[in-house]
């Protein structure tokens, strides 16, 4: 008798708890949105950069009404600490936490298996910052992409080389990941098509500080041009600081992911004259200055590199969640597909593919800053 | 030509041998007298550069002059590290002293880990930068060229490595090291004060790699927080490859490393300089067990 009491009772409970489930109101639902970047690790100041942009997007986006039916937005930060293997199980812990978006990652080689997983699951997610091509090439139909992709990226830098440089060897240093080694081999190969001499294409391991065997050798086949493709900033302070110091006296030039104050804030003087090649972010732009005013508020510090596209893809998303009225990602899917608005980054159409266009264009380092050089979409100076 | 090449990788191979000499004597010191694995050690190395920058930055803003700065913040900092690790020795080691290996192993990946992560949420995800202006400029001959900051790390850590070898060869403490490395039993019994000697290694080892961890901060331009996982392996490889618990060993291993891994990245390629390193050490190990200079040489053993 009393056992079947307790089973009474914790049926009722039970129960309980499933009615509790399924009336749990629209009202005070909460949005959950993740985010997926490197918040440890060499590449965390990216990553932190990621999760900002994203939290500061759903703050400013409450601030202006929220979603109907959402009391709230919650974002949820996951660390992949640019590894394939954290970044799967940050996905799936996002899963566990029934987000319906994700915005990240940062490293091509997160972004890539993790879409795999919230592809099972179906969740949209959008990477504001993972420019290898194969992020959108996979067919998936949930993957979007608010940056550019280094199959553009690759051949505006080459044209800017041979174009307004007038160069005619390089030398060419990666540090082996998805990212900077794809965009290097897309570099090397759009060089040979342009004419342009690759003396050599070295590559340095990631968490090295010392690069002074490779800079020798940068130093005796004396290039017209070097071209470092690192995976942050940080290391690429490293490795223009070494190469101004072992006297290599070529053109240096980066890319997206070396292209943050914080290169300049270390390398000083020595990243005077380099170029970097970045998507085009008009700061003038009245967008882009509501961005930066309500970031600084918020988080107390300048933007980073990704800190815009990050900011755009968390808007893009609970834009579309608003104007689909649900969550279902077939819906919001629709909804992202009809965007067509102007961002703190750049003006963000999504193709069928997932990708939004890039606009690559060539940054120089002139007195501390990065002042916009040359743009790859119209051949021109600025 | 290809003479000024192998001159100017030997240059920079020595420079990094020094760096990676200066960090593998901390491993070496603690192993030599406790057996212990010190994986927090790099962290220490982290720690000093980042002590460093704070007090160089600060000693600068007082209109101090650069080099004085420079010397207050080395020995600062140096001292920092060095109760830094006397804490963490206190923390973590000494409540394990009489467990297993296996225990005090794991306690320092753990202290190593929670010093990393402290950094990280103390000092921020940025790197910082090093004022690099005061030790700028250097000499150079055609392909050649030697910064001041690289004979300045060659200098400091040749003369860091003779005062050690004075400290442990000539005086008191230095025979009380080597007699507890022995045996801390019997070292005790004949009066010695073992944990306190055992404190003095862990601060003399933490000490050198704030040492080190400045040098980086300067020769490289900034330090991160996960500075110290890197060198920390290169490092204890070096001090394997010498003959873990042995001074000289830990030099020899230090230099021997960083010049293969110069000479394998600028001959071969610098996706390959962490592979030749291992393989050397390997390939030692696997003729000499005990190293290059040789596990257990009583008499010079920390």
């Amino acid at each position: 008798m009393k056992r079947l009491l307790v089973l009474a009772v914790a049926l009722a409970a039970l129960g309980l708890f499933l009615a509790g489930c399924g009336e749990e109101k629209k009202a005070d639902q909460v949005l959950k949105l993740g985010t997926m970047s490197p918040l440890t690790g060499p590449y965390a100041a990216d990553g932190n950069d990621i999760r900002q942009g994203a939290e500061i997007a759903a703050e400013v986006f409450m601030e202006a009404g929220g979603i109907p039916g959402y009391s709230n937005i919650e974002v949820i930060p996951q660390d992949t600490a640019c590894d394939p293997k954290q970044a799967v199980a940050a996905a799936n812990k996002l899963i566990n936490e029934k987000v319906t978006g994700v915005v990240g990652a940062y490293c091509s080689s997160s972004t890539i298996p993790a879409s795999e997983t919230l592809a099972e699951e179906n969740i949209i997610m959008l990477t504001p910052a993972s420019t290898n091509p194969k992020v959108t090439e996979r067919g998936l139909p949930y993957m979007f992409r608010t940056c550019g992709r280094d199959d553009h990226q690759a051949p505006a830098a080459v044209k800017f080389m041979k174009d307004v440089e007038g160069v005619k060897t390089i030398f060419i240093v990666d540090d082996k990941t998805t990212y900077s080694q794809g965009l290097a081999e897309g570099v090397a190969m759009a060089a040979k098509e342009a004419g342009i001499e690759v003396l050599e294409h070295d590559h340095v391991n990631q968490g090295d500080k010392d690069y002074s065997a490779v800079l020798t050798k940068v130093k005796a086949a004396n290039p017209d041009l070097f071209y470092i493709s690192l995976q942050n900033s940080a290391t690429g302070a490293l490795m223009v600081i070494q190469a101004r110091r072992m006297g290599v006296t070529a053109i240096l030039m980066g890319q997206d992911a070396v292209y943050h104050p914080k290169l300049i804030e270390i390398a000083k003087g020595d990243a005077e004259g380099m170029f970097c090649t970045f998507g085009a972010i008009d700061k003038d732009a009245p967008s882009y200055k509501e961005f930066l005013t309500k970031y600084k508020a918020k988080s107390g510090n300048e933007p980073g590199a990704y800190s815009a596209y990050s900011f755009d893809s968390a808007t893009a998303y609970l834009m579309a969640v608003k104007a689909a009225g649900t969550t279902d990602p077939v819906k919001v899917r629709d909804e992202l597909l009809k965007l067509d608005f102007t961002g703190a980054s750049k003006h963000i159409k999504y193709q069928e593919n997932g990708d939004s266009g890039s606009n690559y264009t060539v940054y120089k380092i002139q007195d501390g800053t990065f002042t916009p050089y040359w743009n790859s979409l119209t051949g021109e100076k600025y | 030509m290809d003479f000024e090449f192998f001159i100017q990788q030997l240059i920079n191979g020595i420079t990094l041998g020094g760096v990676y000499a200066l960090i593998a004597l901390g491993y070496t010191m603690v192993y030599g007298i406790i057996q212990l694995i010190n994986f927090a050690h790099g962290e220490f190395f982290a720690a000093g550069g980042y002590m460093g920058v704070i007090l160089i930055s600060y000693l600068a803003s007082q209109g101090l002059h650069p080099y004085a700065c420079l010397a207050i913040a080395l020995v600062l900092a140096m001292g920092y590290c060095a109760l830094l690790a006397m804490a963490v020795e206190q923390l973590a080691y000494k409540p394990l002293r009489n467990a297993s290996r296996l225990a005090a192993l794991l306690s320092a990946l753990g202290m190593s880990i929670f010093l990393q992560n402290g950094l990280m949420l103390t000092q921020g995800v940025y790197d910082k930068a090093y004022p690099t202006e005061i030790t700028s400029g250097g000499f150079h001959w055609g392909l050649i060229s030697v910064s001041y900051m690289q004979i300045f790390i060659v200098a400091l850590t040749a003369s860091l490595l003779v005062g050690l070898n004075v400290l442990v060869f000539k005086t008191r403490i230095g025979r009380a090291m080597r007699a507890t490395a022995q045996d801390k039993v019997m070292s005790a019994l004949v009066g010695i004060n073992s944990n306190r000697i055992i404190a003095v290694t862990f601060a003399i080892g933490a000490g050198l790699a704030a040492a080190a961890g400045i040098m980086v901060g300067l020769y490289y331009g900034s330090v991160s927080y996960t500075m110290g996982f890197v060198p920390g392996i290169k490092a204890f490889a070096a001090a394997v490859l010498g003959g873990i618990g042995n001074i000289t060993g830990a030099m020899i291993g230090g230099l021997i490393i960083g010049m293969v891994e110069i000479f394998a990245a600028g001959y071969i390629s610098g996706e390959y300089k962490d592979v030749f390193a291992f393989i050397i050490l390997i390939g030692v190990l696997y003729f000499k067990p005990t190293g290059i200079m040789g596990e257990n040489v009583d008499d010079t053993r920390v």
